[in-house]
Formats: C-alpha cells, sequence, structure tokens
C-alpha cells in the first residue's frame, strides 16, 4: 500500500522532510550581512569584518569556525569542541567587558559567529606604543585596561569559567576604548567537571602565558592560571615586551607533552625557583623533578597570587589616576590604528551555490596573523600549541 | 551563570507551560490512534537514550543533558516528521561534548546501530559519520545553540549531605573534589532559596533521591519546571517512599512535639566532612520541616511529586518485550483497550513508524485535502530529492 517514493524515503532517507521545511526557512549570512573584508586567521577561524543589511547597518566580527581536520583530510566529524565551547558559553554570559555575541548562523556545514565588533586589541596597543609612538602606555590609560580586563575576568569567574587563553591578541578593545575580552575557544565551566580538567585538553594557554603550574604538569589548576595570564599582559603592556619570551618545546611524535623546560627557565630568572616552603604541593607536579635541576633561586609563586577579586579591590585601582571606562580618555593620541581588513587573503566567505563545501577553507598553516608583523616578535609564544 | 539559574538560558528559553506542550505535539495528534501513545513514547525515547549512554558508558548527567536536548527538539519537531533515532544519536553527540564528555563519532554511530536494531528493530540507521553530523547541525540549530542545562541533582548535592554511600551511581565527591583547591569550595550563594544547612537522609535515602531523578527524565517534567524544584519533589518523595525515611518522619509525626519545629540549627560543616558527620549519633531532624523551610512553594512540590507519580504509574505498564524483531505483529498483545493495559517497546516502534508513513504518505497525496502549505513542502522535498 505503501508507494515507492514514500517507503523510499522511510528507508533511506527520514529526515528528509525535516531538512525541507528548515532549509526553507533559513536566513542565509549573506542575506543578512555584507563582508567587507577579512581580519584575521586563528587557530579555529577566519575572522571577518562585516556590516549588519537590516536598518541598524551595524558593524560586526563574523568569525566562521575551520571544519575539523584528522591529518590533511577534511573528515567531517561534526561540530568541534572548540566551537561547541565557545558557543555555548557565549550564550549564557553577558557582560560589557565580554565581546558579546549576536547570533549563530549554521549553514552549508559551516557556523558563522557573529560578535560585535571591536576596533582594537591589546596587541596593537603594545605595538603601536614600542614602533610607532615609541613611549610608554600612561598611568590612566594602563590602569583603565587592566583594571577592565580584571573586571571581565572576575565576571567569568563568578560564572565558573576558566578563559584559558588570556593574552594580548585576544583581549580587544572597542572604538569606545572598552575592554572587551574574547576568544572563548579554549575556555570551560569548571562547575562539578565529570572529569579532570587536563583529561580534555593536554595543553592549555599559549606558553608565554602560561602559568608554572602547568609548565609543571599540574593535573590540577584552576582560575588563577587566568591571573597568572593578565599578569603576564600587564607587564608587557608596562615594559612592551613579553615578561617571559621562552621557547616552545614542541610535541614530540607520539605527542606526548613536552617539558616546557625554557619557559621555567624564563620564569624562574625572574622569580626565582620555587621551593616546598615556598609553594607546598609543588612537589606533586609531574615535572617537579626536572625542575629542580634548573637554577634555584627563592621565590613565591602561587599562594600569593591574587584573584580577579582581590585584584580589583586593589589600592592601586583606587587611587588617582582612577580608571575610566573609556581606556583612552586621558590620552586620545594613544589610540591605535584601525584594525587592517584585507581583501586578497579572503576568498568569498560564503561559499558560492554550487562551489563544493570548504574547498576554499584550508588555508595555508603560515597564513594567519596579519597582526604578527611590525613587532618583531620572532618567537611564536604568541600562537597557541593546542593538541587533541 | 553556573550558579546563576535565574540568568541562565534554561529558565530564560526553556521552561515551557502545559499548552505550549500540548501544541508542540498537535500534528502527531493527528496520526496516532491513541493519545496516550504519546506519553508511552516519552518513556520510551528517554528509555533509548539511556541504553545507548550505557553502552558508551557516559555519565548519568550527559544522559540527562542529551534527553532534555530530545525534548527541546520535540517542542519544535514532530515525531511524524523525523526520525527520532536520528534525533537521539545527535542528542547524545551534542551532550557529550556540552558537558565536556566528548565521545568519537565512529563509536557512537556503531553503538547507535547496534542498540537500535538488536533492541527496537530499527535497522536504518546509517553507517556513515556525515548523517549523523549532519544532523548534528540541524539540532544545534534548534536548539538555538543553547547548550548549558541545569539538572536537579546539583541541588540534591547542595541539600542533603552525602551518606557517602559506595555506590558507583550516585555522585561521586571525591570525583570532583580531587579537581583541586577552588572548584567545589566556592559555590556561592544556594540560587534557589534561603534555606540553611544540608539535610540528613538516612542511608541511601541520597540514592533514592538521585534514583527518581533520573526516573524523571522519562516524563517531560525538564521543560515544565525548574530543575531545583524537581530535586526538591524528588526529596519529598523520598521522604514519603523510602522505608528509613518513612520511619523518621512518621515518629516525629507521632511524636508530634511542636517543639520539634525549631530545633537547633544545623551545624554548617564542610562537605568533605560528611563521613564523619554520619559516624555521629544524628540529631533527628524533621525532612518534611526541612522542605518547608526553604524559599519554595510545597503546593508546587506536591503537583510535581504528583506528575513523578503519574510518570511511575504509566511506567509500571510499559514492558521491554525482549523481541528485537519490530516484525513480530506488535499489534497482537495490544488488542484489548481497557485502561491499563501493558504497552510493549514493539508496539511503540511500530506506532512511530506508522505515524511517519502516514504523514509522508499526505503529503505524497496531497489531494486528500490537505492544507497548501503541504504541497509547498512536498515541492521542496521532491526537488532536495
Ligand atoms: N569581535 C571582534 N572584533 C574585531 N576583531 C576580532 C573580533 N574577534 C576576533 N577578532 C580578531 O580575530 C582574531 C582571531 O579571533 P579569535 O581569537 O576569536 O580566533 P581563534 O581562531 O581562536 O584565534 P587564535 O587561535 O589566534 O587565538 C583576534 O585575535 C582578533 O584580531
Ligand atoms: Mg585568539
Amino acid at each position: 500500500m505503501m508507494d515507492e517514493w514514500t517507503s523510499n524515503i522511510m528507508q533511506n532517507d527520514p529526515m528528509r522532510m525535516y531538512r525541507a521545511k528548515r532549509d526553507t526557512s533559513h536566513q542565509s549570512v549573506s542575506s543578512k550581512y555584507s563582508i567587507l573584508g577579512f581580519i584575521s586567521s586563528g587557530t579555529y577561524g577566519r575572522v571577518y569584518k562585516a556590516q549588519s543589511l537590516g536598518e541598524d547597518a551595524k558593524i560586526h566580527a563574523i568569525k566562521k569556525f575551520k571544519p575539523d581536520k584528522e591529518g590533511d583530510v577534511v573528515t567531517y566529524t561534526g561540530i568541534s569542541q572548540s566551537a561547541i565551547r565557545e558557543i555555548a558559553l557565549n550564550r549564557e554570559i553577558d557582560h560589557e567587558n565580554i565581546v558579546a555575541l549576536k547570533e549563530v548562523i549554521l549553514e552549508d556545514k559551516s557556523i558563522y559567529m557573529v560578535f560585535e565588533f571591536a576596533e582594537h586589541d591589546f596587541l596593537q596597543v603594545i605595538q603601536h606604543h614600542a614602533t610607532t609612538l615609541r613611549n610608554a602606555i600612561t598611568q590612566p590609560v594602563l590602569k583603565s585596561l587592566i583594571y577592565q580586563l580584571f573586571n571581565g575576568l572576575l565576571y567569568l569567574h563568578s560564572c565558573h569559567i576558566l578563559h584559558r587563553d588570556l593574552k594580548p591578541a585576544n583581549i580587544l578593545i572597542n572604538a569606545a576604548g572598552v575592554v572587551k575580552i574574547g576568544d572563548l575557544g579554549l575556555a570551560r565551566l569548571i562547575y562539578q567537571p565529570l572529569q579532570p580538567l587536563f583529561a580534555g585538553d593536554k595543553v592549555v594557554v599559549t606558553i608565554w602565558y602560561r602559568a608554572p603550574e602547568l609548565l609543571m604538569g599540574a593535573k590540577h589548576y584552576n582560575k588563577a592560571i587566568d591571573c597568572w595570564a593578565v599578569g603576564c599582559v600587564m607587564a608587557e603592556l608596562a615594559s612592551l615586551r613579553p615578561i617571559f619570551k621562552g621557547e616552545e618545546a614542541k610535541l614530540d611524535s607520539k605527542k606526548n607533552v613536552p617539558f616546557q623546560r625554557d619557559q621555567l627557565l624564563k620564569i624562574f630568572e625572574v622569580l626565582g625557583t620555587p621551593d616546598e616552603q615556598d609553594w607546598p604541593g609543588v612537589k606533586d607536579m609531574i615535572e617537579y623533578q626536572a625542575m629542580k635541576r634548573l637554577d634555584p633561586y627563592t621565590n613565591r609563586l602561587y599562594e600569593c597570587r591574587l584573584t580577579a577579586k582581590e585584584a580589583l579591590q586593589h589600592k592601586w585601582f583606587h587611587e588617582e589616576p582612577y580608571p575610566t571606562w573609556n581606556a583612552f580618555q586621558a590620552a586620545p593620541q594613544q589610540i591605535p590604528p584601525q584594525r587592517r581588513i584585507t581583501q586578497d587573503e579572503a576568498p568569498s566567505m560564503v561559499p558560492l551555490p554550487a562551489a563544493p563545501f570548504n574547498s576554499h577553507t584550508q588555508s595555508k598553516p603560515g597564513s594567519s596573523a596579519s597582526l604578527s608583523g611590525g613587532g618583531g616578535n620572532g618567537g611564536n609564544g604568541r600562537k597557541k600549541a593546542r593538541m587533541g | 551563570m553556573a550558579t546563576d539559574f535565574w540568568s541562565s538560558s534554561h529558565y530564560k528559553r526553556w521552561i515551557v507551560d502545559r499548552a505550549t506542550l500540548r501544541q508542540a505535539r498537535a500534528d502527531d495528534l493527528l496520526y496516532i490512534d491513541d493519545a496516550e501513545h504519546l506519553d508511552f513514547l516519552a518513556i520510551y525515547f528517554a528509555e533509548i537514550i539511556g541504553k545507548l549512554g550505557k553502552k558508551m558508558q557516559i555519565p548519568q548527567r550527559v544522559i540527562a543533558t542529551a534527553t532534555v536536548f530530545f525534548r527541546r527538539f520535540y517542542l519544535k519537531n514532530s515525531y511524524c516528521e523525523t526520525d527520532p533515532f536520528m534525533v537521539i544519536a545527535a542528542c547524545i553527540y551534542v551532550a557529550a561534548k556540552a558537558e565536556e564528555f566528548p565521545v568519537h563519532i565512529k563509536h557512537l554511530v556503531s553503538d547507535a546501530r547496534h542498540i537500535f536494531s538488536q533492541q527496537y528493530g530499527v535497522k536504518n540507521f546509517p553507517s556513515d559519520n556525515s548523517k549523523l553530523a549532519e544532523m548534528e547541525f540541524y539540532l544545534v540549530d534548534d536548539l538555538e545553540c543553547d547548550l548549558t542545562v541545569f539538572h536537579p541533582y546539583r541541588t540534591l548535592l547542595a541539600l542533603c549531605k552525602s551518606d557517602a554511600s559506595d555506590d558507583s551511581s550516585t555522585p561521586n565527591e571525591e570525583e570532583a573534589g580531587e579537581l583541586g583547591v577552588g572548584i567545589t569550595a566556592d559555590d556561592g550563594p544556594r540560587y534557589w532559596g534561603t534555606g540553611e544547612g544540608q539535610l540528613e537522609l538516612p542511608p541511601n535515602g541520597l540514592q533514592t533521591a538521585w534514583f527518581i531523578v533520573n526516573d524523571t527524565y522519562r516524563s517531560e517534567l525538564c521543560l515544565l519546571y525548574p530543575p531545583h524544584l524537581i530535586a526538591i519533589a524528588a526529596i519529598y518523595l523520598t521522604c514519603i517512599f523510602h522505608p528509613a525515611t518513612q520511619e523518621t518522619v512518621s515518629a516525629l509525626l507521632a511524636a508530634s512535639g511542636s517543639e520539634e519545629r525549631d530545633r537547633e540549627p544545623p551545624v554548617q560543616q564542610p562537605r568533605r566532612s560528611s563521613r564523619q558527620a554520619a559516624e555521629r549519633k544524628k540529631p533527628a531532624q524533621d525532612p518534611l520541616a526541612f522542605l518547608a523551610e526553604l524559599n519554595v512553594s510545597l503546593p508546587l512540590i506536591a503537583t510535581i511529586a504528583q506528575e513523578i507519580i503519574a510518570m511511575y504509574t504509566l511506567w509500571e505498564r510499559y514492558k521491554e518485550d525482549g523481541s528485537a524483531d519490530s516484525g513480530s505483529t506488535p499489534d497482537s498483545r495490544g488488542g484489548d483497550d481497557e485502561a491499563g493495559s501493558i504497552v510493549t517497546v514493539a508496539q511503540l516502534t511500530s506506532v512511530l513508524l506508522k505515524m511517519r508513513e502516514a504523514r509522508l504518505q499526505d503529503i505524497a497525496h496531497p489531494s486528500g485535502g490537505r492544507p497548501a502549505a503541504v504541497n509547498k513542502m512536498l515541492e521542496r522535498t521532491q526537488a532536495a530529492g
């Protein structure tokens, strides 16, 4: 009694009706935004500057996720863990110092996250001062940037979210001078985790900003790793150079996590080597024995690290010059130039109707970061080492 | 957010009323003979998610999240226009990522194929990973990217002292505590009320409440009520059903001293000391009075408890029939329509298939006076062919 069409669908493609319905009502990226240019390519995605075609004509940053790859072959295994995190966390949070997610568009096997646009970032500010202005960031600006950064971080931490990738390139500033923490691609909820944090990601935080407990292979870590990174960012804003500019040891062929000897050395050169007395529990960290072979100094590293909340209460923020919401209020001449966008590096973001999906998304590994020029920061410490 | 349910997407967008639930099943009702079967299907789907989850060895919380995703998906879609088995697999796939317990798509596909065909006679689940990946996409879209789900387990743990039972299916505090300082110690104030201290349930009481919470996912309660209320209803039912708790309660009621009410305030204790606490002689704590002190509506708790009981009543009549083959005349058992009759898994599987088939035929032959919208969809479907 069942006709052929019906039985064919029943057997081979029972979701066909559903898809047809969904596809009919879908509003495409290109129907809602016009792409103004390409901003940057990171580990997980390519970021574009776009203008809303709606009434408000607002400017946005659209992050298009690359599909997961296994080796060199694009195997479509679904949405990456990183994209799920960034989407899931962004849908729950709302704070003036965190980049706001406007919407997510899922289209042709690609994910487009539409964010509020931020004209600048900390890396730009540092490079602008280091190479163009050739002077230090003044205190009112410095204090405002750091205050707002802690303010955003406190919000994340009070939501039980670890950012796990704080670094100058991921801390943005909008045209009004307001700090916006971005890139939650490595962030995660730590509320009652089902498995230890290190089980999910063997390597977190870009090497120069990675806390010593992570470098020493601690299995357990917490909010303090973000505070360490902020400390490094602060020092970098103040001196215009990364404070701990170590050489990253590469993963071996079996993808074992290497001991980051050089990075730890750079830290201990400045702070001294901790011992059991300075840092109870340090002995239990996997790499402690390896660390002990490094130069011994004495200092304290962990117990005395401030939390975001304590930092905000620090008297530095409560004396003149006070931090301002427009971080550049006192010194408009310090505003770095606008974000550069390029046309050539960006083949059309949205696939042409006939083109097979993702044929254009395989950006060459080296083609990233138009931002990395200028700073002369030779090393690769700004790029994260992510795996698995 | 992790502590603040009231500002979560769960609370703001995914707690709905009964009318919305009814509306969501309106199309399905057109294609089903016995409306009660829709309630049985709710159990049936939860069972399948649980079975597949167990086979994959994923924790209960992931299974619970997958079930919530499944229910949310069917707030917007119909059983008769989709393949719930595909949706189930996609829900588990996304939930595992959302709960930071990712599973490999290959394993999921092969386990799904195994369970679906062996136990439900569904043999057409695609072996091609990309079909599941494609469904994941549509699913996340239909979920509006809201992937953080709150569960009653959290409230149970906050409210009840662990009875330190070594059963692996109850939460293992060490598991979380092991993760180091600052992770469990700073939960902040409880978000659901002003009750202080913790309820001391008799041995295995927490486990009973935990199991009741597991069972609530067989209904659509997770769409209707905030999770903390479901947790409190589960504790309430534990007090009523659990023999040991019942004893405590009735002993207290018998003693009926009204001075029971202003008993000494419970001592605030860090969680890790619960084991010592259990060894001390327990003060007689009245669980019902404890619940009454919480800042929640007790009549509402009673309503939820009633709905849980209704689910159990229905579940009594739900039978796994062991026969894997859906071809084996499932209708033979459902012949008598009197209330209280048994409904089998095979029967429900065939109900589902019939619904979908009837719906498809309506679309293929719109002459039957179907609205024009169906014609339009038919064009799309055939074009997509
Ligand atoms: N909202 C925004 N407004 C303007 N530019 C942005 C915005 N979001 C991101 N960008 C730019 O795109 C870059 C990459 O974005 P993001 O860090 O989110 O991606 P990613 O793939 O995780 O990168 P990476 O691996 O380099 O950290 C940023 O460093 C910044 O230069
Ligand atoms: Mg980044």
